[in-house]
């Protein structure tokens, strides 16, 4: 036994504590909920020095797999986090790492996968691992989590395939318990032992091809080695628990089963859910019930045998599945065992209950409803095999009665602020748009959203709209502006509104507007414009960035808008690449060993300027006079030349830890010290349309880091070098920005 | 380590918290240094929150379970009847079931300056313990936060929970992290833990004792429209989130407004209701005044308008409701509103970098 000592974590602060003391070569992830704490507990003690693992943030989980698998193939021992519609952005990697025989840890916060969007815990994400080639364990509690994190990383580099560890998102991911965890970081690496992989693509002296193109009959065979490679695991899986339990005492299966020999309903249930089914169960064999209950460690391989040897004399299975294959009539939990029993010559009868879907809480009640669902099915046959339990009718007709009247082309269409391309000079220009009318415009979203105090997104969505007259279709992005705006079963949005997830927003507003301009040409919708307008904001123009120049290369006629937070804050303000350098975010901590973001802020303009679309603008909410000028522009732009990019930054009070009421200045503030300046592309052609330095108004970016909590510490001794690097930057890319604005051509 | 002995458990051998707070009140913090103390109390413990929610102003649940260290804590749903249970706003006490699963066996700790009695009014609490502390007040003069002096009250209440445990674990957590905060936060808890006075409360027929149940809303899935589809449009305007705002409002004065609409365009919750009249001898937009309804009190407007028809308020000495103006595009004469507040999926555990601890 070796020597362990207890602390009081969450799953998710396990799991990156248990890659700390493996202390793995890289860790490749995309911030999503419920995974995102364990990348941020890595990052702070990274920047406490307690580890040497390199966290590199990637552009999206699909870019966060391949970071990995990269890594891998270096003979690099690597690490990853993820949940839900990630892990399916990364689906597609995952057999690539398997096919090709890659060990690594990924680690998977079940959440249910969108849409309707929810960020609460449910398996329809890692049941669609299933067919990936990766070993899935499966851990229920916070103390599994840490253990099999461990053990997972032993088993992979045995058989060579890489292995999930899953476990519930929030119930396990975010619960914090008392677990007993190895007391020296030593200890679990002599566990581990050292690795060689089988070959490495930075042996330059004996090299190798890996993802060599492959045909029939090659690929069937190198199936049958992965498959080969899954049994091999069957072994290999028990053995390293064995051996972790000599070291810890702590005690894993595949299986585990409770009060089955003589059970005549057993409840097959996972995760989190399990040990509260135990409870009711105790409580029924208290009262001379015969219940048993079983969860599996594993989900691949799927212990088949035994489960079939728990579930021998039961007279009735109930699986509690807590997602759904939608026309199988179960979840995959169910159709795996139906299979295994029929494989064993079992003929006992299987109830499905999809339960506890999007966090929905299981309470010893339900264990105990379950149950004696079971025991009804026994006594007659009229209960159903399959149904979903907790779900419920609603009351009688839906209200539907409306708050407002609509907002018709009429109402939307004031006449306060147009834009037209003048016809002597050739240049779009703006009427109206006065400060002291434009109230009058309707307001397309309505109050009752839940942004925070003084929140930024409102006032520049706001903003843009008030100076776009007629019609508007929006589409939202997920981020801080589309969770607040839209708690089911409310909406904000008093106009259509679409949301779809950074990577397809762009491309799902594409085809709405093409299907528009379609079904106008064959007379199927009356003529007149509608403005498109993509909203996007929280890191959304990276992981969004691919579909979004698309689109712009496409020259869709929309607006791209995009509220530029600096960070992934929907989530808890993760790093974006927006994010400034040097600031404090919950994946760059400021400690002892790390200051802050690594890089430079996006120039996100730039980018969309390289795609040569008719008009790019940056606008700013202390400049309304500006803003709405551009805005008019960006609205006749997109619906008469093809698409427009306009970028606002956008104020957040509660992680850049300033005052909501001073917002205003301290966008101002960024403006002035030309960290975000004001500028229009027409064309190609670059105009500042405010120089901060012509009205004597310029300031050092360090005046501008000074009023937010997330850099002031820039501004303090010993972080100079940082400081100067950052005004360097910011000062070449104002200097190019004036060079174009002197040039038409540049 | 000898284990401390809880007081009172329930069937499952659980001593059970259950905090019902605003996001930014530190409520979630709190749940987790209890969950720490239990490490000093040799006792097993789990502690979680309602998952969802951080952002400011948003009601917010944190869950804390003892067991004896013997006892595994299998439950890991919701904490429906708590022994111990702590309300850091007074606010909560409007139409959220903050009260639900309180007996008469249940210690019920409120942020408050007001007279138990009163308090048990506005709480419509049924039977039980009730201890009242003004945490605003002492968290203001001790410079600390308002959860430090409800830990230290909660710690008192609870019964076991010595005050130099408590001290301790804040020590070792918030005390590593921000040691300058540190003295202020024990100030907090010791005071917090001399003011918990607690006043035993028999039921009196008055308030029935409210039952814990899940939450659910009308439309179900037989009356819902297909694919989430949400058609009716701007009905967030039936929020009310007052419970928002943290005592401060923006105050209006009419005569010396310019109607110039800065207010309009910064601020972030379409608070400002504008209509067409006449200033100067010209028509114009004119503001008619805010609709506190959906006002978060970010004070926005305040600091942007060129004039003091805007200016800061402290929300007790103002009668807002006669300065208030209903919404101007609403077509329903009569709306319920409901409390809500501030809501996003950020996720509880996250660490707001910037908060300020």
């Amino acid at each position: 036994m070796q020597a362990q000592k207890t602390i009081f974590e969450s799953g998710n602060e396990l799991a990156a504590y248990a890659a700390k003391q493996i202390n793995y070569h890289i860790m490749g992830y995309f911030p999503i909920t419920p995974s995102t704490q364990i990348a941020e507990h890595l990052d702070y003690l990274k920047a406490e020095g307690r580890h040497d693992v390199e966290l590199i943030p990637a552009d999206g989980e699909h870019g966060a797999a391949g970071i990995c698998y990269g890594g891998a193939l270096g003979g690099g021992r690597v690490f990853n986090a993820t949940s839900a519609n990630g892990l399916l952005y990364a689906l597609e990697q995952l057999p690539v790492q398997s096919g090709t025989r890659a060990p690594m840890v990924l680690n998977i916060a079940c959440r249910t996968v969108s849409g309707p969007l929810s960020i609460k815990g449910d398996h329809s994400d890692i049941m669609y691992t299933l067919n990936a080639g990766w070993i899935i364990l499966f851990a229920k509690d916070p103390q599994a989590v840490y253990d099999m994190n461990i053990m997972a990383l032993k088993i992979a580099e045995r058989v060579k395939l890489p292995v999930i560890v899953a476990f519930d998102g929030f119930f396990t991911s975010h619960q914090k318990r008392r677990t007993q965890v190895f007391e020296r970081d030593s200890d679990v690496q002599s566990f581990l032992g050292s690795y060689k992989p089988a070959f490495s693509a930075l042996d330059c002296e004996s090299s190798v091809t890996i993802g060599a193109y492959m045909n029939e009959p090659d690929l069937l065979n190198n199936k049958y080695q992965l498959h080969l490679a899954m049994e091999e695991s069957r072994n290999v899986i028990p053995e390293v628990f064995a051996e972790y339990e000599s070291l810890t005492g702590r005690a894993y299966a595949v299986t585990t089963c409770s009060y089955t020999e003589d059970a005549e309903v057993v409840l097959v249930i996972l995760g989190s859910s399990y040990d509260t089914a135990m409870v009711s169960a105790d409580k029924l064999r208290a009262e001379g019930r015969k219940v048993g209950v079983v969860t599996l460690g594993a989900l691949r391989p799927f212990p088949a045998a035994n489960l079939a040897a728990c579930l021998k004399n039961a007279k009735a299975v109930i699986v509690a599945d807590r997602q759904d294959s939608y026309g199988a009539g179960g979840g995959n939990l169910s159709l795996e065992i139906r299979a295994a029993l029929q494989d064993a010559g079992s003929c006992t009868p299987v109830l499905s209950r999809v339960y506890g879907l999007s966090g929905r809480d299981f309470y010893v009640e339900d264990a105990a409803a379950m149950f004696e669902e079971g025991f009804k099915f026994l006594g007659a046959s009229t209960v159903r095999r399959f149904d979903y339990f907790g779900t419920y009718e609603g009351n009688g007709e839906a209200n539907t009665r409306q708050f407002f009247a609509p907002i018709t082309e009429e109402i939307s269409r004031p006449g306060i602020t147009s834009a037209a391309v003048n016809a002597s000079t050739g240049k779009m220009e703006v009427t109206g748009g006065t400060l002291t009318e434009i109230s009058a415009m309707p307001k397309r979203i309505a109050p009752g959203h839940g942004a925070c105090p003084g929140c930024g997104i409102p006032v520049n969505v706001n903003l843009l709209l008030k100076a776009i007259e007629g019609n508007v279709v929006l589409l939202f992005h997920t981020g801080c502006g589309m969770v607040v705006t839209t708690p089911y079963p409310t909406t904000s949005f008093r106009v259509p509104y679409v949301h779809n997830l950074f990577q397809s927003g762009a491309a799902t507003l594409s085809g709405l507007v093409e299907v528009f301009h379609q079904r106008q040409k064959r007379g199927e919708i009356p003529s007149g414009d509608i403005t498109f307008v993509m909203v996007s904001g929280d890191g959304g123009m990276d992981i969004g960035m691919g579909p979004s120049i698309g689109t712009a290369l496409r020259n869709h006629c929309l607006i791209m808008f995009e509220y530029d937070n600096g960070g992934y804050m929907n989530t808890g303000y993760q790093l974006s690449y927006a994010t400034p350098m040097g600031a404090r975010s919950s994946t760059s901590h400021v400690g002892t060993a790390q200051s802050g973001k690594a890089g430079f802020h996006k120039d996100t303009p730039q980018i969309m300027a390289g795609t040569n679309i008719p008009y790019i603008a940056t606008v700013s909410e202390h400049n309304p006079v500006d803003f709405i000028r551009k805005a008019a522009k960006a609205g006749e732009y997109s619906r008469r030349h093809g698409t427009a990019y306009v970028k606002a930054l956008s104020a957040c009070p509660l992680n850049w830890g300033d005052v909501p009421a001073n917002e205003a200045a301290v966008i101002e503030a960024s403006v002035n010290c030309c960290y975000h300046p004001l500028y229009e592309i027409e064309h190609g052609v670059t105009t500042l349309t405010y120089n901060p330095e012509d009205r004597g108004k310029k300031i050092p970016v360090s005046q501008w880091f000074e009023m937010m909590g997330r850099t002031r510490h820039l501004t303090k001794p010993g972080h100079a070098d940082m400081l100067e690097q950052i005004q360097t930057e910011v000062d070449r890319r104002w200097a190019r920005l004036k060079a174009r604005h002197s040039c038409e051509v540049l | 380590m000898q284990a401390i002995s809880l007081p009172q458990v329930n069937g499952y051998g659980y001593y059970e918290i259950r905090l019902e707070s605003i996001g930014g009140l530190g409520a979630n913090l709190s749940g987790k240094i209890l969950g720490e103390v239990s490490l000093r109390l040799g006792l097993n413990c789990s502690s979680f929150s309602s998952y969802g929610s951080e952002k400011r102003g948003s009601p917010v649940k944190a869950f804390v379970r003892y067991a004896a260290p013997e006892t595994p804590i299998r439950v890991n749903s919701p904490v429906e009847m708590p022994h111990l249970l702590g309300l850091f706003h007074e606010r909560l006490a409007g139409k959220l079931p903050v009260m639900a699963g309180a007996t008469e066996a249940t210690t019920v700790v409120v942020n408050s300056a007001q007279e138990p009695d009163a308090v048990r009014e506005m709480l419509r609490m049924h039977a039980g313990t009730l201890v009242c502390v003004d945490a605003q007040a002492i968290a203001a003069q001790a410079k600390t936060r308002v959860n430090m002096v409800m830990l230290g009250a909660l710690a008192k209440a609870s019964g076991f929970i010595p005050q130099d445990a408590l001290e301790h674990a804040v020590s070792e957590t918030l005390g590593v992290k921000y040691p300058q905060a540190l003295q202020g936060n024990l100030d907090g808890i010791r005071q917090g833990y001399e003011a918990a006075a607690g006043r035993k409360l028999e039921p009196d027929g008055r308030f029935p004792l409210v039952p814990y149940a899940e939450p659910q809303t009308h439309w179900g899935w037989k009356n819902a429209p297909i694919g989430g589809v949400v058609p009716v449009y701007g009905s967030t305007v039936k929020n009310d989130l007052t419970a928002s705002r943290e005592g401060y409002i923006p105050v209006f004065k009419r005569e010396t407004c310019i109607h110039c609409g800065m207010c309009d365009i910064t601020c972030p919750d379409m608070v400002f209701q504008f209509a067409r009249g006449e200033y100067k001898g010209k028509p114009r937009m004119m503001n008619q005044g805010p609709d506190y309804h959906h006002c978060k009190g970010c004070l926005r407007c305040c600091k942007i308008c060129p004039t003091d028809a805007l200016t800061t308020g402290n929300e007790r000495e103002h009668d807002i409701w006669a300065n208030h103006v209903r919404n101007r595009d609403l077509i329903v004469k009569q709306m319920q509103f409901e409390d809500a507040g501030t809501n996003s999926y950020m996720e509880s555990e996250s660490a707001t970098v910037n908060e300020l601890y």
